[in-house]
């Protein structure tokens, strides 16, 4: 009780101090040395949704990014402009290698099944993260994360997981310019996994008279399939306008290497808009098109690459077998093969995306608008692969094509109004969206030559029934929108939404959906009662509720019971396709309904020398759509999609900016965020026509893979409900324990009594979480005259990460098939039982970027024909503090699916990389 | 006029939203509706019985009665003292599934027994829909069509009701596709069994005569053979099917169980008996053992029930030879191995390996010692030792021994396809699931069972192998059935008949309270009475 007290003690002093100091600091510097920021820029428009307004007029939960505000040094996607700098949204960190799409969440995941990424909105058009890599970095003036169902509830039935707007830059009235901005970078390796070398193998082979293939070579494996890679970017924009009109062009390229051999990237974009006003201003015409054509280079299965290069007898050459003209194989590894044969697998996407769309905005009175909007997007990806005959039985060629055409049109009214301190603006929209998504593949088997890769599908002998198919849909959706904002005073701010939403994926009797919000802000700032105390310039307290929805996780046709071909029979003596029942239907799917409460304010302290940003959320999601587990029988599949069950999320969000010293000549500016969540999953049961329904409670997500993991108890992270989705579910070790042969085992507790029984599943407790409690990121800006530098510090924190990459390669019984970690002959240990021996803490942070920039002066001759011209200078992923032991603790941490939390041989290798760059302004 | 104005308004408004509607409506073209799937009689033929044998055979985990991993085949036969996969090393632990199955201790939660329970219960409920479709959809069809087809897959439905009451005990019997889920409820076995022998025997008449191994029309079909053989198993098991209480040690006696054959009512053996005559009349022993399992196999007069296989047609493979060879034997033949699946010793001691009174059978059915490629040369492993299989060096556990990688006498069998593809998973030898030599060993059983001299039906089985004669005695019979039936998935249901299933052997141990019985049928799969609490456990688990 003492000690408590104490300590309680202790705690208020400390904050006390902390509390003079800020004061004391605040005050004097603020006298001292700010130089007050010109403006609050209350005004400056923002557009939320289908809605324009200002920081004045918003009452939702909403961030927005800046050109300013975005992620300098080498950034490729926009995500890398992104990451970090918005409370609650993550954004995986990029050392996937250069062809992976990241997966985003904001708010972290509220569905079980799918459409947990957010919905993209470019200029009014929607569609997915592939959508927003057909856009150049430099060609986005700003983002805006609508995080809280107040606001996303304008999307409705799409809405639920958050939505990223983004909006281009366009030309500008009165200013002709032309721009080039580009990026120079090399990447490496910054670490390797520490495998046995070719000499030490030997030893180990030699101390424990183990009889091993030896060829005599010394091979590093992990350093025989990297590459320093080269990385350059290249920008040109011009624009200019009148009063009347304006346009903007674009194009830009993106090339970068992957630090594995035969991976890597080339994007080529282009874009254009042109705005065209008449009629006194009355009639805005908008025009805009974009494209981009990405040709990627993929590795072929990362776990394949990493476990063979990993575990590959390093006595092996790095080259073919000269006599024999092959690649010789250690044939007991079943489960790898040649790392370096492996590199000749050919694993290819082309990617072309092109955009068109058209506004039309009729300024009918000075309160009445009207806006129509079309938008056509096409989009056809092309994968490609073929797999040798040296590391694939006959070789295999692989073609597709998947095409997606959308088109998306909308007719908008508004009214908006000013008079005696009150401001209205009402909205009424109809859209409608049609998507059409066709494409075929085939499979092509028994090469006798690998010459021509996948480019002569008649090389190989075989096509087999089930390699070749195709696929056809055209999903609809038709909504209605009503939207009010009023503002009194200007402090008393309500928002109301109301959206119904029909989607033809949706089950027949609940086509239709509801998604109504409201939201109400007070900016106390404001009141005369406040005024007097000066040094608070912003105070703003927001609330809001709404409902948003899910429908991405319905394939088409779910809701119909459908016939598919279902295999080849001998009919009548004749080999025939027959078609069957494929899964079970459910002509009962309803929308994936998101409820969210959202509270919190914005404060701005002596001129916004300190502006805090803070939100509370909870979410519940119900009707929630998965595909649950059912019973065969009745059921004739094991799976149904349905709406049963619940989720819930709730967290904290704080941003927190400060502006510690201000002159002239110098400014340091520390930005920060930090969003600290909660996840569980509430429940997998509900009615289903009629029946009560329950899935199991706890459903493995994870298991391992590779030589000796194949079935049996090797699952790792689980969802149970109760407990947030993707918990580490394990038997627990005590130690180890010796062995006859003087090695060692894991020791397992008996935690269920009456003998330790893996095999049945028993014996297990729930050990940790996979997803991150706690996210951070930190900007330190500072700038001096010319010069000006930037560092972001990413971290996570609370969850933890299961090494199975450890495991495997610790075991001694795969030695001399596969090759060990340097560790593993001194550890001694022979098992490759799945115990929580290998969980360990994921808590990182990682220095994402240092950029240094330098503001060229200009002189006298050069003046006249160049604005500006800056060079900078920066290297990613500086560095990473961790106390896991693995390779890198930035494993997918965040994403449901099979690579939850689990550390499992495929980690792309940690790359730093170090880039120049330019950029001018004519 | 404002009358007329709001008339045409609300005319607009609804004919907005019926486009709407319109709109809404999904109108699918990579899949067809029902109606459109049983027009004719060639379509509601193709999409409501052929349909059904695509999924006979299987290429994944758990699907199709033989070929695939961790399915019906693995169940009846890695739980025995016939065959076992030892763990290796690095390999084959896969959780301890394999030394799970060998030791009995599979669990209640085992992955391999629900995906099994799933796949069977999958095709039953296939198979009801079906039948409804038939009836619904009659008057397309002749009546001697309606009448073939319908039993047809009456008597598909009721095999795979068979093999599921065999693992499983209790099983519910469904027979409706859309039965709500509180009228699934649990039968019990001896019902379950009742009901298929029923149904067998009513569709006998619509059945075809042909015999179903051979190329043609009933090519891999359900035939009046094949419903012989499945009735003669369902009465020589009729002990152990109709005894509900396995754990009591009450077993009915055979010889008080009855069947309705031709207005007659025979006992169990004399059933037992009456289907092994009747399949006389299609069947006979080939000349060679070896001819059933070849690439070629369709022209065997032996072979009852086949799963198709084509490289290039069908899907099904078989991929029992890829799991047990090793690797360098499978890289020999231009293939893969997974060194897998060997010989147990008891087989071993069965089969009187390394004695002068070996069986010939051995050599037809396992790999061992000097391991040959198809040319006769000797196959040397990566450091240029030559291959060698040894099969005394068996073991459940062979991590860190010297024959880690080599111990086990592997499987042989089928006739190697020098042409197969997908690492020798997708050959033309069809997978034998019935033949004819086991209907004598059943036809001598029951002779034996019913007091009778069983002896000739025995020894014409050992002398198409050139081996000797032998007494048919009940423990002659069950070694002989291991020796005939080798690989064949029979070995469970023949323990559990002779009531050894549960006994101790080498390198297994009985397991507490095992001698009871309660192993001898799986456990109902936790998942399936999480998912339906009206259904309990079987005793034991």
């Amino acid at each position: 009780m003492n000690a408590m007290k104490q300590s309680l003690e202790k705690l208020r002093y400390l904050s006390l101090l902390i509390y003079y100091l800020f004061f004391l600091l605040s005050k004097g510097v603020a006298q001292e040395i700010i130089i007050l920021p010109d403006t609050v820029r209350l005004d400056e428009v923002i557009v939320v949704g289908y809605a324009t307004g200002s920081e004045a007029t918003i009452s939702g939960a909403i961030d927005k990014v800046k050109e300013e505000d975005m992620n300098r040094g080498l950034i490729t996607t926009p995500f890398d402009a992104l990451r970090g700098r918005v409370t609650g949204l993550y954004i995986p960190p990029a050392n996937n290698g250069p062809a992976a799409l990241e997966a985003v969440r904001i708010r972290g995941t509220t569905s079980l099944t799918g459409g947990n990424d957010p919905l993209v909105i470019i200029d009014g058009i929607f569609g997915d993260l592939s959508l927003l890599r057909a856009v150049y970095p430099a060609d986005i003036e700003s983002f805006t994360v609508l995080k809280d169902a107040s606001e996303t509830a304008q999307y409705g039935s799409r809405g639920a997981s958050g939505v990223i707007e983004v909006t281009t830059k366009k030309g500008k009235a009165g200013l002709f310019n032309i721009t080039y901005e580009g990026n120079f970078g090399i990447s490496s390796v910054a670490r390797h996994l520490r495998m046995l070398s070719g000499d030490e193998f030997r030893q180990v082979a030699r101390e424990r008279q183990i009889e091993i293939l030896d060829q005599g070579y010394n091979t590093n494996f992990l350093e025989e399939i990297t590459q320093t890679a080269l990385l350059q970017t290249h920008h040109i924009a011009f624009g200019g306008g009148s009063e009347h009109s304006n346009y903007r062009a674009s194009v830009g390229y993106v090339d970068q290497q992957g630090v594995i051999r035969n991976n890597s990237s080339r994007n080529y974009t282009a874009k254009l808009d042109i705005t065209q006003r008449a009629f006194n201003n009355r009639l805005t015409l908008d025009i805009g098109m974009f494209g981009s054509l990405l040709d990627m280079h993929y590795l072929n299965d990362y776990q394949k690459t990493f476990y063979s290069a990993a575990t590959f007898n390093p006595t092996f050459p790095n080259h073919k077998n000269p006599e024999t003209g092959g690649w010789d194989m250690v044939t007991t590894a079943s489960q790898i093969t040649h790392p370096i044969a492996w590199m000749d697998v050919q694993d290819d996407e082309a990617n072309a995306l092109v955009n068109a769309r058209m506004r039309v905005v009729v300024q009918l009175t000075d309160h009445w608008k009207l806006t129509g909007f079309g938008s056509y997007t096409y989009n056809s990806v092309e994968n490609s692969h073929y797999k040798p005959t040296t590391v694939w039985g006959g070789g295999e060629a692989f073609r597709g094509l998947k095409k997606t055409q959308s088109l998306l049109g909308n007719l908008m009214i508004q009214y908006k109004k000013d008079w005696r301190g009150n401001h209205l603006d009402i909205l009424a929209l109809a859209e409608a969206q049609k998507t059409t998504l066709s494409g075929f593949h085939t499979t092509v088997t028994n090469f006798k030559t690998n010459q021509y890769g996948y480019h002569n599908l008649q090389a190989g002998a075989v096509r087999l029934w089930e390699g070749t198919a195709s696929y056809f849909e055209d999903p609809r959706l038709v909504s209605f929108l009503g939207r009010v904002n009023y503002v009194h005073k200007g402090r008393y701010i309500a928002t109301l939404n109301a959206r119904a939403d029909a989607s033809s994926k949706i089950g027949i009797n609940n086509k239709w959906g509801f998604f109504p919000s409201a939201s109400l802000a007070w900016t106390m700032s404001e009141e005369a009662f406040m005024k007097p105390i000066t040094w608070l310039n912003n105070l703003k307290l927001r609330i809001g509720y709404g409902l948003s929805g899910n429908q991405d996780a319905i394939q088409s046709y779910t809701s119909m019971q459908l016939l598919k071909p279902s295999g080849v029979v001998s009919a009548g003596g004749a080999p025939t396709v027959t078609m069957g029942l494929i899964r079970n239907a459910n002509p009962d799917l309803r929308w994936e309904v998101k409820h969210t409460f959202n509270s919190g304010f914005d404060l701005g302290i002596l001129e916004n020398w300190l502006m805090l940003k803070m939100d509370y959320y909870i979410s519940r999601t119900h009707d929630m759509l998965y595909l649950y587990d059912v019973s065969v029988p009745p059921f004739a599949y094991n799976k149904l999609l349905a709406n049963l069950g619940s989720m819930e999320n709730k967290g904290l969000e704080v941003a927190l900016g400060i502006t510690p010293w201000q002159t002239a000549d110098t400014e340091l500016q520390v930005n920060a965020t930090f969003s600290r969540q909660k996840n569980k999953l509430l429940s997998l049961s509900g009615t289903y026509r009629g029946e009560k329904m329950s899935a199991p409670e706890q459903m493995p997500i994870t298991n391992l893979d590779g030589a000796g993991f194949h079935g049996g108890y090797n699952y790792i992270v689980y969802q149970i409900v109760g407990e947030p989705v993707g918990v580490f579910y394990l038997p627990k070790c005590t130690g180890l324990e010796e062995l006859p042969n003087g090695g060692y085992r894991y020791a397992i507790a008996d935690l269920d009594g009456g003998g330790v029984n893996l095999e049945e599943g028993g014996d297990r407790y729930i050990a940790g979480q996979a997803m991150p409690k706690v996210l951070m990121g930190t900007n330190i800006s500072f700038r001096h005259k010319r010069l000006d530098l930037s560092l972001q510090i990413n971290g996570a924190f609370g969850h933890k990460i299961y090494n199975g990459t450890s495991l495997t390669y610790m075991n001694m019984n795969i030695f001399p098939d596969y090759n060990v970690m340097r560790e593993a002959p001194r550890r001694h240990i022979y098992d490759q039982t799945v115990t929580d021996y290998w969980l360990e803490r994921g808590d990182y942070i990682n220095f994402d970027y240092l950029t240094i920039g330098w503001n060229v002066p200009l002189s006298g001759r050069l003046k006249p024909y160049i604005q500006s011209l800056r060079l900078s200078g920066s290297v990613n992923n500086l560095l990473t503090i961790t106390g896991y032991s693995g390779f890198s603790p930035m494993i997918n941490s965040y994403v449901v699916n099979n690579t939850l939390g689990t550390d499992d041989k495929r980690n792309y290798p940690v790359t730093r990389s170090y880039s120049i760059g330019l950029s001018i302004k004519f | 006029m404002k009358k007329e104005l709001l008339y045409i308004g609300i005319g607009i408004l609804f004919a907005g939203f019926s486009a709407c509607g319109d709109f809404l409506e999904e109108k699918p073209r990579d899949q067809i509706h029902e109606e459109e799937a049983y027009q004719d009689a060639t379509n509601l033929y193709l999409n409501t019985v052929a349909t059904l044998y695509t999924h006979i055979g299987g290429d994944t985990y758990s699907q199709g009665l033989q070929g695939t991993y961790q399915g019906v085949y693995d169940l009846n036969t890695f739980t025995t003292d016939e065959a076992i996969i030892p763990t290796r090393g690095g390999d084959w632990f896969d959780g301890g599934l394999w030394q799970g199955l060998f030791l009995h201790k599979w669990g209640t939660k085992n992955d391999a027994l629900l995906a099994t329970w799933e796949y069977l219960y999958r095709v039953i409920v296939l198979s009801n829909r079906s039948l409804e479709v038939l009836e619904a959809h009659r008057s397309v069809l002749t009546e001697g069509e309606y009448n073939a087809y319908y039993a047809e897959v009456r008597a598909f439905r009721a095999m795979y009701y068979y093999y599921l009451f065999d693992l499983f005990g209790h099983v519910p019997l469904v027979l409706s596709s859309d039965t709500p889920m509180k009228e699934v409820l649990q039968s019990r076995r001896s019902d379950v069994f009742r009901f298929v022998v029923d149904e067998l025997q009513e569709v006998l008449p619509f059945l075809s005569r042909q015999r179903s191994n051979r190329f043609g029309e009933y090519y891999g079909r359900v035939t009046r053979p094949v419903a012989w053989f499945l009735l003669a198993k369902l009465a020589l098991n009729a002990e152990v099917y109709t005894h509900d209480n396995w754990t009591d040690g009450n077993r009915p006696e055979g010889s008080n169980i009855y069947f309705t054959i031709e207005g007659e009512q025979l006992n169990a053996w004399e059933a037992t008996i009456a289907y092994c005559d009747s399949l006389e009349r299609r069947h006979r022993l080939s000349e060679t053992y070896e001819e059933n399992f070849a690439i070629f196999n369709e022209s065997s007069v032996e072979n009852i029930f086949i799963i198709p296989m084509d490289k290039n047609l069908y899907r099904n493979q078989m991929q029992y030879l890829f799991r047990s060879r090793h690797y360098n034997h499978g890289k020999a033949l231009g293939m893969v191995g997974e060194n897998g699946s060997s010989a147990t010793i008891e087989a071993l001691q069965t089969f009187g390996y390394d004695s002068e009174t070996v069986d010939p059978r051995f050599e037809m059915c396992y790999y061992a010692g000097v391991v040959r490629d198809l040319k006769g040369d000797a196959v040397p492993l990566d450091n240029g030792d030559i291959l060698t299989y040894l099969p005394w060096e068996v073991k459940l556990d062979l991590s860190g021994t010297a024959a880690e990688k080599t111990a086990g006498a592997r499987m042989k069998k089928y006739e190697i396809d020098p042409t197969s593809s997908k690492d020798g998973k997708l050959m033309d030898n069809d997978i034998v699931l019935f033949r004819f030599s086991d209907a004598l060993l059943m036809k001598s059983e029951a002779k034996v069972r019913k007091g009778e001299n069983g002896d000739a039906e025995l020894n014409r089985v050992r002398a198409r192998v050139g081996a000797a004669s032998r007494e048919a005695t009940l423990e002659n019979i069950l070694a002989e059935r291991q020796l005939e039936l080798a690989w064949e998935g029979w070995r469970r249901q023949d323990l559990v008949r002779f009531g050894l299933f549960t006994r101790a052997y080498n390198s297994r141990p009985q397991l507490p309270g095992e001698e009871n019985g309660y192993t001898t049928v799986f456990p109902i799969p936790e998942n399936v009475l999480i998912l339906n609490p009206n259904l309990s456990q079987n005793p034991g688990y």
